[in-house]
């Protein structure tokens, strides 16, 4: 009901509003559909009330506001005219310097500050004029088109454009060579490079602004660290391609001795067999329609097709190394929703494909948020059991068995404690695979998660 | 922000009965998911024998229903009050044509003379469980009316602001509000008032005009699976056969040919509707779900676990007929639904429909076999099923500010 949304209010919050780091204020700037915060782009003491989200400030009367409510709009009103006419700075010591070279479309940081720089850029060995005229490679730090452009955006980078004008000797620009670009210059430069369309930088810097690590998942040049292991090897182990072989062998076998199947009459209940005279057996007696990812599309497959994945992301809880990253949470496809419709059934089965599969998901758990925090980043979701993990091996250990360790070197370990079936529910919601599809619309973004489904698994009888 | 919740549901449901002792009466009511049953003999010596040769003495008791074919509604009907009862309380076949769900036509007309009975059908629930939610609505509206009032008070004379309070101690929330007391007893006096004036009007007594439907798929799958129900023709002079049948079904969904071909067999097509849903209908029955219509949620069909009367149901169907063959949707007499990829705003229509009702969008694809690949002929026989296949891809709203952990 309406009484679970958060009630608005037009105090200040307690805590005071920190300008530097934006992790610091990812709690108050959690709307889900990101309205922007007027309140936060002024300093302090010029900051106007304004109620931040939630329900309409007021529902106006028939023949119009009462004198109440049009002040209320007007003093709102009024406060981001003037948070919008405030001049943005930023310190001069807070800031990194980049260098944006048009003809390999990247950015080359020559100044990095800030916590930034720990997941995003990478770096790639160039080489550099050194001072004696002989070349020589050089790793330097570089950012990729949609990077430069939100750190422009944000204020944290000021960016050069590379340019062989001779300076001279300026004072403080000895280091930089080229001419400094506006914020419009880095959006029309560099959107069009290196795959990167509007509708992909908006999804990016949403994302970023969220909190997440959004890296790309196509290796954009050689240096680019990418996960490991990521595409899905379509070598099968051995022992399963003899299975898989021995199962089609018997089926053929079996369909060569078995009397054919009599469409006219697909259930035959035998009067005498116990074991027909079950619900469970008729109702797999009736399971014969194909079905499920694993039977092999005919489809004809078309060429051109925008459903590629393009960005890997990660939560803010993972642990992010720039140079060696994990294996994402989620992978990302980026379309425009004018012009491409929602993905057919070969676009997504072709998806489906390359992706990992996903783990079963945990079972909520009834613990007190701190511990399951505590897990949830250490150990991805598995089908075991939050009491087995808790039970720790000493504490089972008898006396006798720590008295004489190698007597019982030989018995196996305990039984594992019976996994406790998940939900079929949670597992047919999740789905087998999943691919998130972010639909942009002329700048409205919605994003769909579609995952693969198989109903064959968890059966309801 | 639904309007399942527990506490609705208890208060406006309920009636007498409690929710442990509902449940196990419609264990018992409910307790076949397939109208066939098995009968376990009394327990006997040569049972026990047999038993171990894993025979047994358990006997199948067909019902042997009966329906008519309705070819402008594309349904059988089911007339016969106790052959309605058996299917819809075994599997929740079928709908009545004046009720909701459940045949209740005549329970609802019997509680109407009896004024106000005890037990409550579930249209007439609903119907007072509206009322009361836009009582509800009325009341909180007019509160906070109220509340916008004093702070205007305020304001013009004292000039200061107060943001009015749209909720709080002063304004009924969904949890704390209960009808008035006036309100019921209004209510009570009108039932009394009905009460009184009830025996005086000379009434004819009830008949039972109401008839289960049952959808073409619904009355194929008891028919060809189950062999448990008899389909006269429309005519009601004699029995269809099950080809008959197989072929009057899939013209039904087919535009009628002028002048009827003189092979009836000729018109018959891969991407017919009755065939694609049968296919989706049947996969899922046998995965042992209920398979309800979804029309009022924008989809083709509902799962329920067990049936309606025991679960909300989750999932929501759309079924996305695939052509193997895209040159076959070209040159098809049909335009069939959802044959193309939906738009994202039309997908954001029924996802946003759906989960507002607390269900999980499904979209399930059906491949139509290419003309190329499989002889037209295979159509004159249930064989054909084997030539499609079923496919789920689960759609939901991905909103990043709430997956951050």
């Amino acid at each position: 009901m309406d009484d679970s949304l958060e009630k608005p209010s037009s105090l200040f919050p307690k805590t005071p509003l920190t300008d530097e780091a934006p992790e610091d204020d990812e709690q108050l700037s959690d709307e889900e559909d990101g309205g922007l915060d007027w309140t936060k782009l002024l300093p302090p003491s010029a900051r106007p009330i304004i109620p931040r989200r939630g329900e309409k400030e007021f529902e106006p009367r028939s023949g119009g506001g009462t004198n109440l409510q049009l002040h209320v709009l007007d003093r709102s009103r009024l406060a981001m005219f003037d948070t919008l006419r405030a001049t943005r700075t930023i310190s001069s010591k807070a800031v990194s310097y980049a260098v944006w070279h048009p003809d390999i479309s990247r950015s080359h940081v020559t100044v990095a500050r800030g916590i930034h720089f720990s997941n995003m850029g990478h770096s790639a060995p160039r080489s550099v004029q050194g001072e004696d005229g002989t070349s020589k490679m050089q790793r330097r730090l570089e950012l990729l088109p949609e990077e430069a452009i939100y750190l422009i955006e944000r204020g944290s980078v000021f960016c050069w454009k590379k340019s062989d004008l001779e300076f001279g000797e300026l004072p403080g620009l000895s280091d930089v060579s080229g001419t400094p670009m506006t914020v419009q210059q880095a959006f029309s430069e560099m959107i069009g490079k290196e795959d990167l369309t509007i509708e992909k930088f908006q999804v990016y810097a949403y994302l970023k602004r969220l909190g997440y690590v959004v890296t790309r998942t196509d290796p954009p040049d050689s240096y680019y660290p990418i996960p490991p292991n990521l595409s899905v090897s379509k070598t099968t182990p051995i022992m399963q391609r003899i299975k898989t072989l021995f199962a089609s062998w018997m089926s053929t076998l079996v369909q060569a001795v078995a009397p054919a199947f009599n469409w006219w009459k697909p259930v035959s209940l035998s009067h005498w067999l116990h074991h027909d005279k079950k619900y469970l057996s008729l109702f797999q007696s009736m399971r014969f329609i194909p079905s499920g990812h694993s039977t092999l599309p005919t489809i004809q497959s078309n060429v051109t097709t925008p459903y590629r994945i393009f960005y890997n992301v990660y939560k803010p809880s993972t642990p992010f190394k720039k140079s060696a990253p994990p294996p994402p949470d989620f992978q990302l496809v980026v379309v425009n929703a004018r012009t491409a419709p929602m993905p057919s059934l070969q676009e997504l089965s072709d998806l489906f494909d390359i992706l990992p599969e996903a783990p079963l998901p945990t079972p909520r758990q009834r613990r007190p948020p701190t511990c399951a925090a505590n897990n949830a980043p250490a150990t991805p979701p598995t089908r075991e059991t939050p009491a087995r993990i808790a039970s720790s091996p000493l504490a089972e250990k008898s006396l006798v068995r720590r008295m004489f360790p190698w007597l019982f070197f030989a018995t196996p370990p305990a039984p594992p404690m019976p996994a406790r079936r998940p939900n079929p529910f949670m597992a047919l919601k999740s789905g087998k695979k999943i691919v998130i599809v972010a639909a942009v619309d002329s700048s409205n973004t919605s994003f769909f998660r579609f995952s693969q489904g198989e109903f064959t698994e968890w059966p309801m009888v | 922000m639904s309007l399942i919740t527990p506490n609705t549901r208890a208060r406006g449901g309920g009636g007498a009965q409690k929710g442990g002792v509902r449940r196990y009466e419609h264990n018992k009511i409910y307790a076949h998911p397939l109208p066939l049953l098995f009968v376990e003999p009394p327990p006997s010596r040569i049972g026990s024998v047999l038993g171990l040769l894993g025979l047994s003495l358990t006997r199948i008791e067909n019902p042997h229903c009966e329906g008519v074919f309705d070819p402008t509604t594309r349904s059988v009907w089911v007339t016969r009050p106790d052959d309605a009862l058996i299917l819809w309380r075994r599997g929740f076949f079928g709908k009545g044509d004046l009720s909701r769900s459940e045949p209740s036509w005549l329970a609802r007309q019997t509680n109407i003379r009896a004024s106000g009975g005890k037990q409550l059908t579930s249209e007439e629930v609903t119907a007072r469980r509206r009322a009361e939610r836009r009582q509800f609505k009325l009341d909180r509206a007019a509160a906070i009316a109220a509340v916008a009032e004093e702070a205007e008070e305020i304001f013009a004379t004292e000039g200061r602001v107060i943001a009015p309070a749209l909720s709080g101690p002063a304004i009924p929330s969904a949890a704390t509000w209960r009808p008035s007391q006036s309100a019921a007893a209004a209510e009570a006096e009108a039932a009394e008032d009905e009460g009184r004036d009830g025996p005086l009007e000379d009434e004819a007594p009830l008949v039972d005009v109401e008839h289960l439907q049952l959808t073409l798929q619904e009355a194929f799958f008891l028919l060809w699976n189950l062999d448990c129900l008899t389909v006269l023709d429309p005519q009601q002079t004699h029995a269809m056969s099950l080809k008959e049948i197989w072929l009057t079904f899939q013209s039904a969904e087919l535009p009628p040919t002028i002048p009827a071909p003189p092979n009836p067999f000729d018109t018959l097509q891969f991407d017919n509707p009755f065939l694609i849903n049968y296919a989706v209908y049947h996969h899922y029955r046998s995965l042992g779900w209920v398979v309800k219509s979804g029309i009022k949620f924008c989809v083709d069909y509902l799962l329920y676990k067990r049936g309606p009367v025991f679960t909300h149901a989750e999932l929501a169907l759309v079924v996305c007929p695939v052509y193997e063959d895209p040159a076959d949707q070209q040159s098809s007499s049909i335009a069939l639904q959802n044959a193309t990829p939906f738009t994202w705003s039309w997908l954001s229509t029924i996802n946003r429909v759906n989960s507002q009702v607390q269900k999980t969008l499904i979209l399930v694809y059906v491949t139509i076999p290419a003309r190329s690949r499989v002889p037209l002929d295979v159509l004159r026989s249930p064989a054909c099923l084997g030539h499609y296949s079923v496919r789920e891809v689960i759609v939901r709203r991905f909103i990043p500010a709430r997956m951050r952990d």
